[in-house]
């Protein structure tokens, strides 16, 4: 198998994009990461486009557009290179990535681009929060009127008896996620929270209402129109342009059972832990050697939760480490600097491959200080699918030229 | 008149893995022969949430649902007939029922309700 | 403009003596304080200021809102509508928010309208809120009519109070009117209607001040920006 690096990354503003349709988001991120690539290639030794992967999910619901990424390569004038679109629930993005990853590896492509977004604001809040529970058992949960974020309440409850989480450890990631938004000009969100005014002071009923019980309104990513792009090719290729090229180290995928109560210890996401494992394995790295992650935090538990599954903390002490700010920039491990889906907004075909381009930039060290994770060598991501029934995790690696 | 509780379980007839819903092959050994199962008696509460921001088709102010086991080990999802969840805790005895859980095209459809028990 | 006011004695409505609302402070998720006070009449240029540019905004019904905002305010302004009032919410006197609405008699209130200027920060919430505390508690009415023009209104309102269906007739014409009662205002207040008073004299001189207006760029972008909420 080849090594596969990413040589371009692109990602447009995220938020409500009314003037946009999904295929202009689409192609406008497209653009991005590959005139990020062709700057990066003064030798002109890219060969052209092989495939186009398109990480969406509801365009068939919510845009009455199918066949996607058919439509891309037309627009981005790339046929006859090989399309197609990949739905894996919110965790397409990294779906559509994986599938790059592996064409290459595989020496059967040798340049891929790969696209995630999605338009989700075009319809009320009611009908895109019917489009995401349509996740969950169709027979079994989906018709009691179950949404993602009251599968995140029940998670929640439980991962507070078992393990103490608190309010408290919660509000530490609603706090340092927004806050890290106000820095993103390309968050959805560009607000910091107020303690007082989200938790402390009795207006916060109000303002911080209860959502999903035990979560608030604050403890859930915002609803996006977004999208994301990379480039990817062979390591041996990349070596060749004047840009550092980020390695896709290690990468793991893994599954579990559709509904919380048939795992045997609901509060375990197992998919995150195998997800996580595989891609360290591959990578020949251990958690304490990441510098910079980019986690799932579409509820605030869940960044806390995935903390632990993937090694940066035991169980029961991920809340603890948020709040005495040991993942914030320039603690032990930052994660979610760019504010995670919390403040970048969470437009779900687009975050798996968004977050992926987040660390791109910081292993590159092209942000600025505020933002940047000095010398910022290995990155993770991992991207959530259904309640943690697919997972995907990627261990990216800055290769000095 | 009370409904029977219209839910199959599955119990895998290898190694008695109970399913709900179902599976082509067992969680635990894939095996694909399984014995057909009601839900009996009451249940517990395992977890439970109220759901404010509801989707599409409802038009309350709030939900409240959660996953109960029954005596018979058969866990399923249902609504939860209280007003608040400061009514609830895990683990608390809580009686089934089949009624009414949505109204979809004019029609009721039906689904399991959970009530505790005093 | 030249008035003739004997004309209008025969045009001006009837206006029902009305207490004032108290003003009151809320933090908000930002930490900022809003003051909310109630609109003077000649307060009404000045206000009307920032409903004009929300007129072209499309989005979530903002341009029908504030059309007809603009109308009533104008109309309270020129002495034709029967009792009505405004409330505003002030962040660092910048005016964020405007609801109004009148009494239809001494007991039942009509809802008017909510317009939020700045977004994500429940300042419509707020400002509807402290509509209905100021019919059912100070104005003392039993009900207040409110129909929803927008979808957030309506998951706002009629769902989060929740609101009483009727088959009584809106003015804003639509559809019928849904009900505030003050049994129903009652069982909401503890989750709804917040803020303290008195607002300290620092907060409460800045409020009185000289209403200060965002420019129309930033009011729209707040409002139909890429950042919108």
């Amino acid at each position: 198998m080849r090594d596969v690096a990413i040589i371009g990354a692109g990602m447009i503003p995220f938020g409500r994009r009314d003037e946009d349709t999904l295929m202009e988001m689409l192609a406008y991120a497209a653009l991005k990461a590959l005139d990020d690539a062709a700057q990066s290639d003064t030798g002109h030794v890219l060969p052209p486009i092989d495939a186009v992967y398109v990480a969406n999910m509801g365009g068939g619901m919510l845009q009455r557009q199918t066949a996607i990424a058919s439509s891309l390569v037309d627009r981005l004038s790339l046929m006859p290179a090989a399309a197609e679109t990949i739905e894996n629930g919110p965790a397409s993005g990294a779906s559509a990535v994986k599938n790059g990853l592996l064409a290459i590896a595989s020496g059967y492509y040798d340049c891929v681009l790969v696209v995630g977004g999605e338009k989700m604001r075009e319809v009320t809040g009611w009908r895109a929060t019917d489009f995401v529970a349509t996740m969950t058992h169709p027979q079994a949960e989906y018709p009691y009127g179950i949404t993602l974020p009251g599968m995140a309440g029940m998670f929640t409850r439980l991962y507070m008896e078992q393990y103490g989480v608190t309010r408290e450890h919660l509000l530490a990631i609603s706090l340092k996620n927004q806050e890290m938004g106000t820095l993103n000009p390309y968050a959805h969100v560009e607000m910091a929270l107020d303690r007082d005014g989200i938790f402390d002071s009795p207006h916060s009923i109000v303002n911080n209402p209860v959502t999903a019980d035990p979560l608030h309104l604050y403890d859930l990513c915002p609803v996006s129109d977004g999208a994301a792009a990379i480039v990817l090719c062979s390591l041996e290729l990349a070596k060749k342009l004047s840009k550092p090229p980020v390695l896709i180290a290690g990468f793991g995928q893994a599954t579990d059972t559709q509904t919380l109560q048939e795992r045997e210890d609901p509060t375990d996401l197992k998919a995150v832990t195998i997800a996580a494992q595989k891609a360290f394995a591959m990578a020949n790295l251990t958690p304490a050697d990441i510098h910079v992650a980019e986690l799932h935090d579409a509820f605030t538990i869940l960044e806390i939760a995935e903390s632990e599954h993937v090694g940066f903390f035991p169980k029961g002490e991920g809340g603890k480490a948020a709040l005495a700010g040991k993942t914030r920039l320039g603690g032990q491990i930052p994660i979610n600097v760019s504010g995670g889906l919390k403040a970048r907004g969470h437009p779900v075909g687009a975050t798996g491959v968004a977050q992926l381009v987040d660390i791109v930039w910081q292993l590159r060290h092209e942000l600025p200080a505020n933002r940047q994770v000095q010398g910022a060598k290995n990155g993770l991501t991992v991207n959530f699918g259904g309640f943690g029934n697919n997972v995907l995790a990627f261990v990216l690696k800055r290769v000095e030229q | 008149m009370k409904k029977e509780i219209a839910i199959t379980a599955y119990k895998c007839k290898q190694c008695g893995k109970i399913h709900y819903p179902y599976h082509d092959r067992c969680l635990v050994c894939k095996g694909r022969e399984f014995e057909k199962m009601k839900p009996e008696g009451d249940a517990h509460l395992l977890t439970y949430t109220a759901i404010f921001n509801l989707p599409w088709g409802f038009d309350q102010r709030f939900l409240i649902i959660g996953v109960a086991e029954f005596e018979n080990h058969v866990k399923a999802m249902g609504q939860i007939k209280v007003d608040s969840v400061d009514q609830l805790k895990t683990g608390m005895k809580v009686r089934p029922s089949w009624e009414p859980i949505r109204v979809q095209y004019g029609e009721n459809v039906y689904g399991l309700k959970f009530e505790p028990i005093e | 403009m030249a008035v003739d006011m004997e004309l209008e004695a025969v045009l001006r409505p009837i206006q029902y003596p009305m207490v004032p609302y108290p003003p009151k402070v809320i933090t908000l998720a930002n930490g900022k304080k809003m003051v909310i006070r109630q609109a003077m009449r000649e307060d009404v240029p000045a206000i009307l200021k920032s409903v004009h540019p929300c007129l072209f905004i499309e989005r979530d019904y903002y341009d029908i809102v504030s059309a007809r905002l603009y109308g009533e305010l104008l109309a309270w302004y020129r002495y034709r509508v029967k009792s009505e009032y405004c409330l505003m919410g002030q962040v660092d006197g910048y005016l964020v928010g405007v609801v109004n609405g009148r009494l239809e008699d001494e007991k039942v209130g009509m809802s008017y309208h909510t317009l939020a200027i700045d977004r994500g920060l429940r300042i419509g919430s707020h400002l509807f809120a402290a509509k209905m505390e100021y019919h059912i508690e100070y104005l003392n009415q039993d009900a207040v009519l409110i129909v929803a023009e927008s979808p957030i209104g309506f998951r706002r309102w009629m769902v989060e109070y929740p609101l009483e269906a009727t088959k009584i007739p809106h003015e804003l014409g639509g559809g019928d009117s849904y009900r505030l009662t003050r049994e129903i205002y009652l069982k909401a207040k503890p989750r709804l209607v917040v803020g303290d008073r008195p607002v300290p004299q620092d907060l409460m001189d800045e409020a009185m001040a000289d209403i200060k207006f965002a420019d129309d760029n930033t009011i729209r972008e707040r409002i139909a920006g890429l950042k919108g909420r």
